[in-house]
């Protein structure tokens, strides 16, 4: 095997034996019953389970001895332009995690040592010429091997023994798309899926299902006017330069036999169309399925059901954030799911709506949404021009990022991150560039601004999933844009912006506990157990398209804290 | 008060031909890049530029505010062409040197807005 270890530009894997201590490692396979049974010792999907939890059943680290929490050990993935922003992944022992230019690491989990790692050969020309990049939100396992998607637009699947190359699958004509893939996929019976980066850029969103075992594509879903009822619902021509996309992992629903995803937003962000946005504007009517939740059948791509929460779409608050929490309540089994937009949107397991209730109190995209059928009450549709006064609420980051918010069936109670902040906009006509490469389509020149009457800050909540009732919060002065984390020990974890990770009682909010980090967080956060002994695992580093605007806004520590630089820190009871 | 690219940027042929209607209403179509037209800088800041350069460029954001640059053109002129790992992309291969000159002439002549 040849070694590499400081030259980039050759994609190699380079495993290392004699480091395969954790005495389980490779005991069995990644399977869907495997994922769907999450057990307590793994990490085994982007949300940790189908469910979405993002909640560990260990209880070692607990309320009673968490200040004995300190880090065991480290790890530098290098290159980490935009930060470290992906969700660590661990299966019997050994822990999987990316870097920026999707590099991925294999590590023992118990002491950090490199089983392997892969850096891929990346399109370096196209990668200069894209502006979200070249972060990379996390791998998926299954069937022996590890996926992982690359922002010049390929899906490889690595072997998770080895590393080597087992596919190596092009999916998306990035040099002329200028998307690709940051978000991670998700394994599921037999498939891999992927979503496509989309939102502002002129395209028409894939989603991609591909064949674990072979690498070849088998279905392929357009986010934009991907069926014929949604085609009607783009006047002109406009579905051809639509926007949306999948750029966040969604979940797989044995029960249904459906994948769940959330799509983004269309293109241009703020339309020019005012009030007639049926018949008027960059893109009249409701540009289906962007701004969605859609059920999709796993075996053929076909769409099974949808809601669309953002009809029509003016304000860039899409539905590609966040998770898809399963649980059930009164007999009923339910689904929740945040949107960028700071309404939780409860759905049963068909996605019609149940319920629909706040996060956020600066909200007036629209006045409210209507809790029973979930249509926008009031909504606000801006023409060409400025609008200040007042400002839209939330700013273009959202009332809700796509960081992963925790529910724990032990409490009862969802924790999620709610951001306060607003914006000025100057609304504009602009034309979609397509050649040589397409590039942004925004529609606004804007800038972050305080809510009417208050302050920017960001708070953790602890609610009921269904109803919205809030048992405490959490504020913060900048809004924290990592993953939470809650764990059977009764504790919540919550890594912050300017680098201090919280564990706090679960039941009350107390902080029991805190350490910094160095720098900025905006990645995952997670739990597993080897041999034993428990450990919470959490990317620091910071950088990209929402945390670049922390230094001109807030100043103070952001304005020194590196946004090309990053680690993966793990803790563990000394 | 007027900007100085509002005069110069004259809708191009292009963009203009561009907004054909395939349907009984408006909207936008898919546009080529112009080879060797003049380019509306003020509409490429409100679609492209602007999602880093905050308020047209008249203020830091995910970018610096451009306005009252000290950057001499040189710079700049760089800058827009082969971008910044990590912090901005280079855009030499999806403009030309002309349309770059007209985005330095905006940003030279960017003042703050009115009201």
């Amino acid at each position: 095997m040849k070694k590499h270890l400081g030259c980039f530009s050759l994609p190699v894997a380079v495993a290392i034996g004699a480091t395969l201590a954790a005495s389980s490692a490779f005991a069995q396979t990644v399977d869907t019953a495997r994922i769907e049974a999450a057990g307590q010792n793994d990490w085994l999907t982007y949300h940790g389970s189908y469910k979405s939890h993002h909640y560990s059943p260990l209880a070692q680290i607990n309320t009673g001895n968490v200040g004995n929490l300190g880090v065991a050990w480290m790890h530098f993935p290098g290159r980490s332009t935009r930060g470290v922003q992906s969700m660590p992944l661990v299966a019997d022992g050994v822990l999987y995690y990316t870097g920026s230019y999707s590099r991925t690491f294999a590590l023992n989990g118990a002491t950090g040592e490199l089983v392997w790692n892969y850096f891929p050969e990346l399109d370096e020309a196209l990668v200069k010429r894209q502006t979200h990049s070249p972060y990379n939100r996390g791998v998926a396992l299954g069937e022996g091997k590890v996926y992982v998607g690359t922002v010049d637009g390929r899906l490889i699947a690595l072997d998770a023994k080895t590393g080597r190359v087992a596919w190596d699958t092009k999916l998306i004509d990035s040099q002329k798309l200028t998307v690709g893939f940051t978000g991670a996929p998700l394994y599921a019976k037999g498939l891999v899926i992927i979503g496509a980066q989309g939102g502002e850029w002129p395209g028409r969103g894939p989603i991609f299902a591909i064949e674990a075992a072979t690498g070849k594509k088998k279905w392929e879903f357009l986010t934009v006017a991907g069926t014929e009822e949604a085609m009607k619902t783009w006047g002109g021509d406009s579905w051809r330069t639509g926007g949306g996309g999948g750029w966040m992992p969604g979940t797989y629903d044995s029960e249904t036999n459906t994948i769940l995803w959330g799509t983004a937003n269309p293109a241009p962000l703020y339309d020019w169309s005012g009030a007639d946005y049926k018949t008027q504007g960059a893109r009249p009517g409701d540009n289906l399925y962007t701004s969605s939740v859609i059920g999709l059948d796993i075996d053929t791509g076909k769409l099974k059901f949808y809601h669309q929460e953002l009809p029509h779409d003016a304000w860039d608050f899409d539905s590609s954030v966040g998770e898809f929490v399963m649980l059930e309540r009164d007999g009923q089994k339910l689904i929740v799911h945040p949107n960028k937009g700071g309404f939780i949107f409860v759905y049963d397991r068909n996605l019609a709506v149940k319920n629909v209730w706040r996060l956020v109190q600066n909200i007036n995209f629209v006045k409210d949404i209507d809790p029973k059928t979930g249509a926008l009450i009031g909504r606000r549709d801006f023409p060409a021009g400025k609008v200040t006064d007042p400002p839209l609420c939330p700013f273009i980051g959202g009332g809700i990022s796509w960081n992963a918010g925790s529910y724990s069936p032990k409490t009862g109670l969802y924790y999620k991150i709610g951001q306060e902040w607003c914006m000025t906009l100057d609304i504009q006509k602009t034309t979609p560039v397509t050649t040589p490469q397409a590039q942004l389509n925004i529609g606004a020149d804007f800038k972050m601004a305080p809510p009417p009457g208050g302050e920017i800050y960001g708070h953790l909540d602890a609610r009921d999933p269904v109803t919205g009732v809030k048992k405490w919060e959490v504020r913060y002065p900048e809004p924290p844009l990592g993953s939470v984390l809650s764990t059977a020990g009764n504790l919540v974890f919550v890594p912050d912006s300017r680098g201090i990770i919280h564990a706090y009682d679960a039941e009350t909010g107390t902080e029991l506990w805190n350490h910094n980090n160095g720098t900025g967080h905006q990645g995952g956060i997670v739990s597993y157990s080897v041999g034993g002994k428990q450990y919470i695992a959490v990317t620091a580093g910071f950088g990209g398209m929402l945390a670049d605007e922390y230094a001109p806004n807030f100043g103070g520590i952001y304005k020194s804290m590196p946004r090309d630089d990053g680690a993966l820190i793990v803790f563990s009871l000394k | 008060m007027k900007l100085q690219s509002k005069k110069i940027a004259l809708l191009s042929a292009m963009l203009g031909a561009s907004l054909a209607y395939a349907g009984p209403v408006q909207a936008q179509s898919a546009t080529p890049a112009p080879d060797n037209g003049t380019l509306d800088v003020v509409q490429l800041f409100a679609g492209t530029c602007g999602f880093c350069h905050s308020s047209g460029g008249r203020a830091a954001g995910r970018g610096p505010q451009l306005m009252n640059s000290p950057r001499d053109d040189d710079f700049l002129r760089d800058r827009i062409k082969n971008g910044k790992e990590g912090a901005m992309p280079g855009f030499g291969e999806a403009f030309t040197d002309a349309q770059i000159e007209q985005m330095i002439k905006y940003i030279r002549a960017l003042k703050p807005r009115e009201g």
